[in-house]
């Protein structure tokens, strides 16, 4: 269970200074699927980083099971994050004299996992295991860093416009191949994402607008990655 | 101009060692110089035979630590370069796309002679300043006929305007050849230089696949570590040495010089690693790796190096002291008999152990203050 409490951020100083999260409160369970939605610019980065702990708030708590993370030291903050979460960013953020094998190897070793070829497999990488980031794609890299991030068996992962770089069919596979991940080992996830049409594949979907939270909303019918729009 | 003449004060390493080996060259060459202009004057036999050692002297501490100290500028410009060129590909790349020429890029890489420019002029005059007390020792038992300081131009020209032009001219043509290479590849940090995109088996666990990575990724700086602790090595012992073979003076110079030398290319070489890795350190912090971790994937592959490094130099001097002593000062009376010194070994082992693992574990803290978030910053 995540417990967000009136979680506020600013950015800048003097008067450059202006608000990215702007009190925001929410409950998260175990095993749930939450996708957040909003405009470019309305904070949902900044959202997924805090909540996760890479970066802090100014003020508000955020708990995992009663365990605040707000006042970690980094040491404290690194270790839990070896053990709870993973993350897959926007950027990817490869590491970029590294192979793919290695670098989903690198989520992959912190669990102790030595079956971490399945995951470049499912991803539809498994004849690129020996390319460098500079010579994918976009969408390659994208599933690269999906693989490293699934290779840790977290228990919360954070996914921040994991299909963006992807085009509609490669999009739904690894999409579908997430949420498949997601239902068979529980784990909590959190999406970002600008496509409307995947909130339908959550449990919650979050709508923020300039750094608050207008909505939440549950769905009573979840739809498989096949069945949305794109 | 693409590289600016600010760009060049930032290559102090380079400024560092043409600076000393300027200084010990032009102190021995102008002595040289200065002393065959007495040759006639000689008038008894062990005079001549102190004269002839002198000479010696003077050619083989000028050939060793002028080539040794040659060798290691080049090196190092040629770092500089694919440094530079390396950390600023996105702007050469779209330079280059915009349709600028290698040749005109490449001529701006010429203000890199300046950093050899102002470390022989340095050099030069910081040997000007030892002067006097170097050649009153020289001849302290007044063995030779009187002589005194005379400037050479020559020498001016041979150490500090050659030196200039000469390693403007390599930057330029190095990093033309540097620079021939598809925009695209420059944009996109694809380097046809050998050292990226480096194969590497698997190893047991990632920490050591990153720590081959880091050490292939970077071959140059193996080089500068093990530089490093052979002038740290060599230059120690050697200057120990000195004090009972030649002077307590000529043991200072040498203990400056290799401690200068030692600690200037060990900092260019870890600040190099860390800042070139420090995503990727960001990275694995993101995911849960502890700094030891990532300690010990980016500096400890590394150590080897180092040790190679410093049982070189220790040789090396033995070697050089010995030939010296046997050849050089051969029919001289009262050079003392020179044996490899163990004490002076364990000692300046320690020593190395004590200062190369305290700098170590001082860059760990390096390490600590690289923030995650780093990793986002583009
Ligand atoms: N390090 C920073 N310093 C100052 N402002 C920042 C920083 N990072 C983000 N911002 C600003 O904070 C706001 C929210 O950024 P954030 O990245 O969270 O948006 P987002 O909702 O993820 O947008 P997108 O959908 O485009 O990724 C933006 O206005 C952005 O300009
Ligand atoms: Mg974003």
């Amino acid at each position: 269970m995540i417990k967000i409490k009136n979680l506020t951020k600013y950015y800048g100083t003097g008067d450059n200074r202006f608000k990215v999260l702007d009190d925001i409160s929410l409950e998260i369970k175990d095993g749930e699927y939450v996708v957040v939605l909003g405009a470019s610019g309305s904070g949902k980065s900044t959202l997924l980083n805090v909540v996760s702990g890479l970066e802090k708030s100014d003020s508000g708590s955020i708990c995992y099971d009663e365990k605040s993370i707000s006042n970690m030291s980094e040491k404290q903050l690194t270790s839990f994050r070896k053990d709870n979460t993973a993350f897959i960013f926007q950027q990817y953020y490869l590491l970029p004299n590294l192979n793919v094998e290695k670098n989903v190897k690198m989520g992959a070793d912190l669990y102790g996992n030595k079956d971490y070829k399945k995951y470049i497999e499912a991803v539809g990488l498994s004849d690129k295991l020996k390319k460098f980031p500079n010579e994918l794609s976009g969408g390659e890299q994208q599933r690269v860093s999906i693989a490293r991030a699934l290779a840790k068996n977290p228990k919360v992962l954070f996914l921040d416009e994991p299909t963006g770089a992807l085009d509609e069919k490669t999009g739904r596979l690894v999409l579908d191949y997430i949420i498949k991940l997601q239902k068979e080992q529980k784990f909590t996830m959190i999406m970002v994402t600008h496509n409307s049409n995947i909130a339908e594949t959550a449990d919650t979907v979050v709508r923020m607008n300039s750094g608050k939270i207008i909505e939440v909303t549950k769905n009573q019918h979840k739809k498989s990655a096949y069945e949305i729009g794109w | 101009m693409i590289v600016s003449i600010k760009d060049s004060f930032k290559l102090f390493g380079i400024f560092i060692i043409t600076c000393c080996a300027v200084t010990v060259c032009n102190m021995f060459l102008n002595y040289y110089l200065d002393i065959i202009d007495i040759e006639s004057l000689i008038n008894n036999e062990y005079a001549q035979i102190f004269y002839d050692a002198q000479i010696m002297t003077c050619k083989v501490v000028c050939a060793v630590s002028g080539g040794c100290l040659l060798a290691t500028t080049v090196v190092m410009l040629f770092f500089y370069i694919k440094h530079y060129i390396d950390s600023h590909g996105k702007e050469i790349g779209i330079l280059k796309a915009l349709g600028y020429s290698d040749f005109r890029i490449a001529r701006s890489f010429s203000v890199f002679g300046l950093s050899v420019f102002t470390g022989c002029i340095a050099g030069y005059l910081i040997s000007f300043a030892l002067m006097p007390s170097f050649y009153e020792l020289q001849n302290e038992d007044k063995i030779l006929p009187e002589f005194s300081i005379s400037f050479h131009p020559a020498l001016f020209i041979i150490l500090v305007a050659v030196p200039a032009i000469v390693f403007a001219c390599i930057a330029v043509i190095h990093s033309m050849r540097k620079l021939k290479q598809p925009a695209v590849n420059l944009l996109k940090g694809i380097t046809k230089a050998k050292g990226k995109n480096i194969e590497i088996k698997n190893k047991k666990n990632f920490i050591a696949d990153m720590k081959s990575s880091v050490i292939r990724n970077r071959k140059t700086l193996v080089f500068f570590i093990c530089f490093s602790s052979f002038c740290f090595a060599a230059m120690i012992q050697m200057s120990a040495s000195m004090k009972d073979l030649s002077s307590e003076y000529m043991g200072i110079m040498i203990f400056i010089i290799g401690v200068t030398l030692a600690f200037t290319t060990l900092y260019i070489a870890v600040t190099t690693v860390i800042n070139s890795n420090s995503k990727n350190i960001a990275m694995m912090r993101v995911f849960g790796y502890q700094t030891s971790q990532c300690k010990t994937a980016v500096l400890d592959g590394y150590r080897p190096a180092a040790y190679i490094g410093f049982f070189i130099g220790t040789a090396y001097q033995f070697g050089l002291l010995k030939m010296m002593v046997e050849i050089v000062f051969a029919d001289f009376e009262g050079v003392p008999e020179y044996n490899f010194d163990v004490k002076m070994f364990l000692i300046t082992l320690a020593a190395f152990i004590v200062v190369y693992e305290g700098i170590m574990l001082i860059y760990s803290s390096r390490i600590k203050s690289i923030s995650v978030k780093e990793v986002m910053s583009e």
